[in-house]
């Protein structure tokens, strides 16, 4: 009794709060930062399956001269460089449209725009491939129209496989994107715009001077999630292109699971790519924050 | 209480998630008892799978945990060969647990590399392709099976060699991946042609022919799938020449039969008799949907041929075209197929041994009772000579063709896979893919030589 006591309500409120957090701290500790740690040590290690052996950074020299890799470093940099601002102008315009006052069916429409969110990241990507198939839909539109004779392989061409990538990637986070914007834009009190409006701004100068402005802490957020989410690009490779043709789609991630798992499985190196990826991810994230924090 | 009904919906939902991902990490080789549990429960099971895993494979002294992954097929004969020892050994009992095999090779990479080897099974199926790499990479996962009863000259030369790693067997051949040409007779008679005209040809003749075939009937005779290099592997196998040398080193650059295949696969795809498609299911639908003439795979493709009932009759099957310019071309070869793998954790290896020694290494009453019912073509060449084999198919025109099928598998050439065989095969697609957007080939047989030995690593 005289011990509880001398414990401060603030002191025992500290204390409750650590103990919920432990739990929770202890769990990511184990679960994330342990194999974090032990995927370093890994990634000095080479040799064929079991038999490792340090031989310090060989790995990470390595992979800037394999010829695949760096493919899959371009590749995923095109993914990114015009997938992502793309996706988060949309979303943004989307965003501002249906925060409008006057629309009708506004549930409807976020719902629609929402729900290729919802959708299997592997079934999707099997549905652009149907669509694009050479028998595909897409082919049969098209030929009809008269727009082509003879069915085109969108997927058998580097350059038509990469764009398939980058509208699927589009059609799937543009909503999931668009929820975070919308959920700024509620933060955004309607006098501003309404005092604007007096003021004499028009549409677009509210758009340019009072939504984006106000919304740059979400766009921060969003660019920093899709920048990071490109980077490690796995699904769509995998199952729309498999990587092809002649590896001009591969990513990455697709490179490192093919390093780990199907070829003879090279951990070490797999592990040294990841990091790389770790690396990018960190540095790509620190330049935005940099750029995209107004505050002196 | 519409907000309870949804909650009840959703827990529902959830509940039956969790079970179906339960049920799916349970193959780890959890006992399939818990295949009569509800989905809770067997969600619970996984979670302390390492302990019941133990269980399974020492289990009695006479229960063998098996992998494989077509219920359809190699599933339906290890039940078939159960049925089959347990003639003998009344107390004897499988537990057969359906594993893909892409996750048997994870989990056989995950169980290796962290040297944990309680969570394999006693005998695993394992892609013949891959039988060399991981062998190799993990010596100490897999059991020698040369001291064993089990005869391995029964089984064709070349089917054995992708299990035989330093001398040593570690695999008893199963399916069959022997290479058949199957052409449609009705398309080939608006040509001109029988399927006569198809059998001991070339290259330059099945090039010849399958130009008359687009004119006739506006159909290429072949489709394969962009990006893989199956047809090579075969077009190399069937000449004896493999993308390795006896020492493991890359044989690519100056690889006359190399060479040739790819200039004959450019020729092909130029010549529209062979149109490339971007994945398996648009392969099969070619093939289901009449849109090619033919194709020319392992004899596993019969399965899908078969599926088109209305068509019974009018399907032919003979060998594969050969090359010209290289020395011992043949018009055989071999594609796919798997061998029955020994692991290390099997605590009990002489009941292993004597089961398959007794059922795939030599029963051919086994074989005569799988093949009706899976189309599992044995490459145990006692039972090629089995009845049933030579019982007459009437979907292929009343031919004997499994009996001939079994023919074709003694003559094909045996060549080297290597340890690093799904790198050769990516170096070499890559190279067949640019070369046929018109890139030369000697410089992209030179890359794909280069990308090769950056992955082993010279």
């Amino acid at each position: 009794m005289k011990k509880k006591k001398r414990i401060t309500l603030h002191r025992r409120e500290s204390l409750t709060g650590w103990a919920f957090l432990t739990s929770a701290a202890l769990l990511i500790l184990i679960m994330s930062f342990v194999p974090i740690i032990k995927a370093f040590i890994l990634s000095f290690k080479t040799g064929i399956g079991a038999n490792m052996e340090y031989t310090g950074i060989t790995n990470y020299v390595r992979m800037f001269q394999d010829g695949v890799f760096m493919q899959s470093l371009k590749n995923t940099f095109f993914y990114l460089i015009i997938q992502v601002p793309i996706m988060l102008i949309l979303a943004l315009i989307l965003a501002s449209m249906l925060n409008g006052r006057n629309l009708r069916l506004k549930g409807l429409f976020r719902t629609c725009i929402f729900l290729p969110c919802a959708t299997s990241l592997v079934s999707y990507a099997i549905v652009f491939k149907s669509l694009f198939a050479s028998d595909g839909l897409v082919n049969l539109i098209l030929i009809k129209l008269g727009i082509l004779d003879t069915a085109y392989n969108f997927l058998g061409n580097v350059g038509s496989a990469r764009i398939i990538i980058i509208i699927a990637l589009i059609w799937r986070w543009t909503g999931y994107n668009m929820v975070f914007y919308l959920s700024g834009l509620q933060n955004i009190e309607y006098s501003v715009y309404e005092a604007a409006k007096i003021d004499g701004a028009g549409v677009f100068q509210q758009f340019f001077r009072i939504t984006i402005p106000l919304l740059r802490p979400t766009i921060l957020l969003t660019t920093i999630m899709s920048v990071n989410g490109t980077l490690q690009l796995f699904d769509e490779s995998v199952n729309l292109t498999n990587g092809g043709p002649a590896n001009g789609t591969i990513t990455m991630s697709h490179y490192i699971y093919n390093v780990s798992f199907k070829y003879v499985p090279g951990f070490g190196y797999a592990a040294a790519m990841s990091f790389l990826i770790l690396v990018l991810v960190a540095v790509l994230a620190f330049v935005q924050m940099k750029v995209g924090d107004k505050r002196d | 209480m519409k907000k309870r009904i949804i909650a009840l919906l959703l827990s529902l939902v959830m509940t039956v998630g969790l079970a179906a991902c339960g049920s799916n990490s349970d193959n780890g080789g959890t006992s399939s008892t818990g295949n009569s549990g509800t989905g809770t429960e067997d969600a619970i099971v996984t979670e302390d799978g390492a302990a019941a895993d133990e269980g399974t494979t020492s289990e009695g002294g006479n229960t063998l945990t098996v992998w494989c992954w077509d219920p359809a097929f190699n599933i339906a004969a290890m039940e078939a060969a159960e049925a089959v020892y347990q003639k003998e050994n009344p107390d004897f009992e499988l537990n057969i647990v359906e594993t893909p095999w892409e996750d048997v090779q994870k989990k056989l990479t995950t169980a290796a590399t962290s040297g944990d080897l309680s969570t394999l099974p006693d005998i695993m199926l394992m892609q013949d392709n891959a039988f060399q790499k991981n062998t190799i990479s993990y010596p100490d996962a897999f059991v020698d099976l040369s001291g064993s009863a089990i005869d391995f000259s029964n089984f064709g030369e070349s089917k054995v060699a992708y299990s035989v790693v330093n001398g040593a067997n570690y695999g008893v051949p199963f399916d069959n991946g022997t290479c058949i040409g199957c052409y449609r007779i009705d398309l080939l008679e608006q040509a001109g042609l029988t399927v006569d005209d198809f059998t001991d040809i070339t290259w330059s003749q099945y090039i010849e022919n399958g130009k008359k075939v687009l004119d006739a009937t506006g159909k290429p005779l072949l489709s394969m799938i962009a990006g893989e290099s199956d047809l090579i592997c075969e077009m190399l196998q069937s000449a004896g020449a493999s993308m390795f040398n006896e020492d493991g080193s890359a044989n690519l650059v100056g690889n006359s039969t190399m060479e040739e295949i790819m200039e004959i696969y450019v020729e092909l795809v130029n010549a529209g008799v062979l149109v490339e498609v971007n994945d398996w299911t648009e392969y099969t639908e070619s093939i289901t949907k009449g849109s090619v003439a033919g194709t020319i795979n392992g004899c596993w493709i019969l399965a899908t041929i078969q599926t088109l009932e209305d068509e019974s009759g009018n399907w032919g099957i003979t060998n594969m075209p050969r090359l010209e310019k290289v020395a011992g071309a043949t018009n055989y070869s071999n594609n796919g197929g798997s061998s029955w793998a020994v692991t290390s954790n099997c605590e009990n290896t002489d009941l292993a041994f004597d089961f398959l020694a007794k059922t795939f290494a030599g029963s051919v009453e086994l074989y005569e009772t799988i093949l009706p019912s899976t189309g599992a073509m044995a490459t145990y060449l006692p039972a090629g000579d089995s009845d049933v084999y030579a019982e007459p198919q009437e979907f292929f025109g009343s031919e004997a063709i499994y009996a001939k099928i079994t023919d074709y598998s003694e003559k094909v050439p045996s060549n080297i896979t290597g340890v690093y065989y799904y790198e050769a095969r990516d170096a070499v697609a890559t190279a067949v893919t640019n070369a046929v957007g018109g890139s030369d080939i000697a410089k992209e047989i030179q890359t794909a030589e280069d990308t090769l030995n950056f992955n082993m690593g010279k």
